[in-house]
């Protein structure tokens, strides 16, 4: 009965999260924005910003994650929630380098004795996603046909019992390697007060490995110590049996390259479990470096059946975004699939473009709230998810983002472009991408937007090697300007990738005078010429205007907005 | 007290405050992790880290990064933020009128409440008025600030929404000075509510609890033969003794009001000095915490040294010799 329960509630979701996001009647336009101006205070209490967009002070509350809290709102006949898939996976990651877990049949078995459905249920009430697969079903890169382990006790004990680990008369069982008990095993999890659901995770993992014979413990540990065990290198392998954590994911599914591949094997390196396999590692650097699209497909597609085969991690679940919003005061949102409907402005510009009042087509104030404080609103430093939301508003999604639906590439400030290969002065062969521009954007001061300030951008992070941007100029090769609506920018490497890295976001007559870059604070000094304008302007729909420290960001709209609603 | 015992304060001082600036750049290395491996992202691969640790200066030997920490910390040059990259200095000292004005208004009420809650309530021991204080002191000292704060938010920002729940100012915020000073108070009302009710307990207890252990002395037996009056006998009697240790808590208890309080500080999102300092701790931001414990050292070692100036002031015993 509980079985089918949890199945009907994950269906359920699964159905609403499908519905919500991949609905065509989703409604946007690719012109805006409706509203003059967005003022994003800073709410840092998730009660306080429960009790702030309940009494209208805020109107957008993104990535709500606490059962109780969306059961609060869904119970207020004033507040709608979006849901929509996420690039989101939390796993158990699995230390492939010793015994017994070097052995993929104790970790198959393991796998297999993981009961999904019933996590989702008994901790998360079912608002989350059951994920077996490597990539989120959010992703047009999702193998929905790998040969996962499904949760099967039964089966687990039989493999087991198959590859020589008998039953134990202790009820735990025996290495065949070295004819004795096999030896405990740990998952690190965060403690209890930080993750109570991690933490009950990993219990509930280490009782239904327990029952079949495995000899797993749960050990709640300091955020900080994990990290540091699963990445550190000791004695040239790494301590720890197993964790459980999350990665938030990119729309494109090169973690297969930087989590799995042998070379981030190594100190400090991404690849935790320790896999070394040489079959993999070709498929990855197709999933890195592909050509076409096509090939990134076909190589993930690959590179996740291997993957679900040797289980270096076991995929657990993945969160949807989940946004409230005030359906008496806005109206307009958009669900990005992948990105949500508030959470990730930076990837998906469709909310703020779309999103309008009630009680009026166009103009006046949405209050979208900050949850955490900015840290630094230069776009060359600031990382957090709360500086992109600035970032976002102020610099627009930049040559090309996708739209909402289905996630497919969609043109922003390049028109259309072009990807072919060049060969190299070394006489190796690279990415070219020719990008032509929409004529008639503008930097918030009135300055067209032009190829220049893309080949500046380009330039400008390879000079300085400005470390939030490597995956931009790393293979970075140099750019041709041909007019200014056309520039071919050239990479040292073949990657279809290439063309999703170029940037045009720094104002070439704002950013060549500035020298220490990670010194430079655009939003506190004012622009040289037009008052009422900071140096942090951008091509996106909205001019900043102000940010009082610990108060809130206030931006407006930009009056000359190449896609605004009077052009 | 001679200038020598000043001098000679002065010299521990010193070697305190050396010390925990030692510490304070030991401890935060030899834990687990760097600042650099905590930022979990696929993205994030070796090189990258790498070239952030030159650029933090993480790639130096640990002591040349000591002797760099060591000269610029004396000279208050924290450096910038792992995390933010702006100046710690400034980041302090934009965070600290907010943490002072929460904690500077919670701590004089505290201490005002307390104290004369205590005196009060010491001359009617044993009588119901008494009991009940003491009991409601007791609860709410017991009572966790986080669950008096999230209460206050629950009862004045939800049920009964009269206060604003969060910041020190409306948004937009008024424009003329009364509103502006209307608007602050408003603003600072639940917060420093949060922060005295589950603190002024202390104050009423030692209060107390010390003003009844005076009363029973021979000298205020002998002032009451006297034919004093019962305020005289209370204050310029009972309370005039207990007043140096009260004053020493005074001075002690200073320095906290730079720390913060982080939890009061994040219910109602205020832009203040502890939670700043307990995300730097997590995240492993060398410069912010050590920037921050360097202030605090100083303001607890300047504190120090004037309970001592002031305990000769207010109890002339002290003084004579």
């Amino acid at each position: 009965m509980r079985r089918l329960v949890t199945f009907v509630m994950v269906a359920l979701l699964a159905l609403f999260v499908s519905g919500a996001a991949l609905a065509q009647e989703v409604e946007w336009e690719a012109r805006g924005p409706y509203v003059d101006e967005i003022i994003l205070p800073i709410i840092l209490d998730q009660e306080a910003q429960i009790i702030a967009l309940q009494r209208g002070d805020i109107h957008v509350l993104p990535g709500l994650a606490q059962p109780s809290h969306i059961e609060r709102l869904e119970a207020d006949p004033n507040v709608d929630i979006t849901v929509s898939p996420g690039y989101h996976m939390f796993y158990l990651g699995i230390n492939m380098r010793t015994p017994p877990l070097s052995d993929v049949v104790v970790r198959r078995a393991l796998a297999h004795v993981i009961n999904r459905d019933e996590i989702i249920l008994s901790l998360f009430q079912g608002y989350m996603l059951p994920l077996a697969e490597f990539v989120p079903q959010s992703s047009p890169f999702h193998n929905p046909d790998t040969d996962v382990p499904e949760y099967d006790p039964e089966l687990a004990k039989q493999i087991l019992d198959e590859a020589g680990y008998v039953m134990g008369p202790d009820g735990v069982r025996i290495d065949p390697n070295t004819g004795e008990r096999m030896r405990t095993m740990t998952i690190l999890t965060p403690t209890m007060e930080v993750a109570p659901t991690s933490a009950q995770l990993g219990v509930m993992i280490a009782e239904a490995a327990q029952a079949i014979g495995l000899p797993i413990v749960a050990e709640p540990l300091d955020f900080n110590v994990i990290v540091d065990r699963i990445t550190r290198e000791v004695d040239g392998g790494r301590n720890f049996d197993m964790y459980a954590l999350a990665w938030s994911l990119s729309r494109f599914p090169t973690h297969l390259y930087t989590l799995f591949h042998s070379n981030f094997d190594v100190d400090g390196g991404d690849n935790t479990p320790g896999l070394r396999d040489p079959e993999y590692d070709a498929v990855a650097e197709r999933v890195w470096t592909p050509r076409t699209y096509e090939d990134a497909f076909e190589a993930a597609f690959e590179a996740q059946e291997i993957l679900s085969w040797l289980q270096p991690y076991v995929p657990l679940y993945s969160r949807p975004y989940m946004d409230a919003f005030r359906s008496d005061i806005v109206t307009g949102y958009v669900p990005h699939l992948g990105f949500g409907a508030a959470s990730d402005v930076y990837r998906s510009i469709w909310t703020p473009l779309n999103i309008r009042r009630v009680d009026q087509e166009r103009g006046g104030t949405i209050r979208w709230v900050l949850e955490e404080e900015p840290g630094n609103l230069n776009v060359l430093i600031g990382t957090s998810a709360y500086d992109a939301r600035i970032f976002g508003l102020v610099y627009g999604p930049g040559l090309i983002t996708s739209e909402p639906v289905n996630n497919d590439d969609f043109p922003w400030e390049a028109e259309r472009w072009e990807v072919d290969t060049w060969i190299t002065p070394e006489g190796n062969e690279g990415t070219k991408v020719t990008y032509y521009l929409r004529e008639g954007i503008t930097w918030h001061d009135g300055v067209p937007f032009t190829a220049h300030d893309v080949k500046f951008t380009m330039d400008y992070l390879k000079e300085q090697q400005v470390p939030k941007y490597k995956e931009t100029w790393d293979n970075y090769s140099h750019a041709e300007v041909h007019d200014d609506y056309t520039i071919t920018v050239y990479f040292d490497n073949v990657s279809y990738w290439h063309a999703y890295n170029v940037a045009g976001f720094l104002a070439k007559h704002i950013w060549e005078d500035v020298e220490k870059y990670d010194e430079f604070e655009p939003w506190n000094e004012p622009h040289p010429t037009v008052p009422g304008l900071t140096k942090m302007i951008g091509t996106g729909p909205f001019v900043f205007k102000e940010y009082v420290p610990g108060e809130y960001v206030r931006v407006e709209r930009y009056e000359d907005f190449w896609a605004g609603l009077d052009r | 007290m001679s200038g020598a015992y000043y001098w000679r304060r002065l010299g521990y001082a010193l070697i305190t405050l050396f010390v925990i600036m030692t510490l304070n750049f030991i401890i935060f290395r030899i834990m687990p992790g760097d600042p650099v491996s905590l930022v979990l992202s696929p993205e994030f691969t070796p090189e990258v880290r790498q070239m952030l640790r030159e650029m933090y200066g993480l790639d130096q030997p640990l002591w040349t990064q000591y002797l760099l920490y060591m000269k610029n910390t004396l000279a208050f040059d924290f450096g910038r933020s792992f995390v933010t990259r702006q100046p710690v200095l400034r980041e302090l000292l934009a965070r600290l009128p907010n943490t002072l004005m929460l904690l500077g208004t919670a701590f004089v009420l505290n201490v005002v409440v307390g104290v004369v809650l205590g005196i009060k309530m010491a001359t009617r021991q044993g009588s119901r008025l008494e009991t009940g204080v003491t009991g409601v002191s007791l609860f709410l000292n017991a009572m966790p600030s986080f669950f008096v704060g999230l209460l206050l938010l629950l009862t004045f920002g939800y049920y009964w929404p009269i206060f604003p729940i969060r910041g020190t100012m409306s948004v937009p915020p008024p424009t003329e000075f009364w509103p502006i000073i209307f608007d602050r108070i408003h603003h600072m009302i639940l917060p420093v509510t949060a922060v005295s009710l589950s603190g002024y307990g202390s104050w009423y207890l030692y209060t107390r609890n010390n003003v009844i252990g005076a009363l029973g002395q021979d000298y205020v037996l002998t002032a009451r033969a006297k034919g004093l009056t019962q305020r005289e006998v209370l204050y310029r009697h009972a309370f005039r003794s207990v007043l140096p240790p009260i004053v020493t808590l005074v001075f002690l208890s200073l320095p906290g009001l730079i720390t913060g309080a982080v939890i009061t500080e994040s219910i109602f999102s205020l832009y203040g000095v502890g939670r700043y300092l307990v995300d730097a701790t997590l995240q492993q931001d060398y410069p912010v915490v050590q920037g921050c414990f360097f202030v605090i050292a100083l303001a607890v070692l300047a504190c120090n040294l004037l309970a001592d100036l002031v305990y000769g002031l207010v109890d002339p015993r002290i003084r004579l010799r």
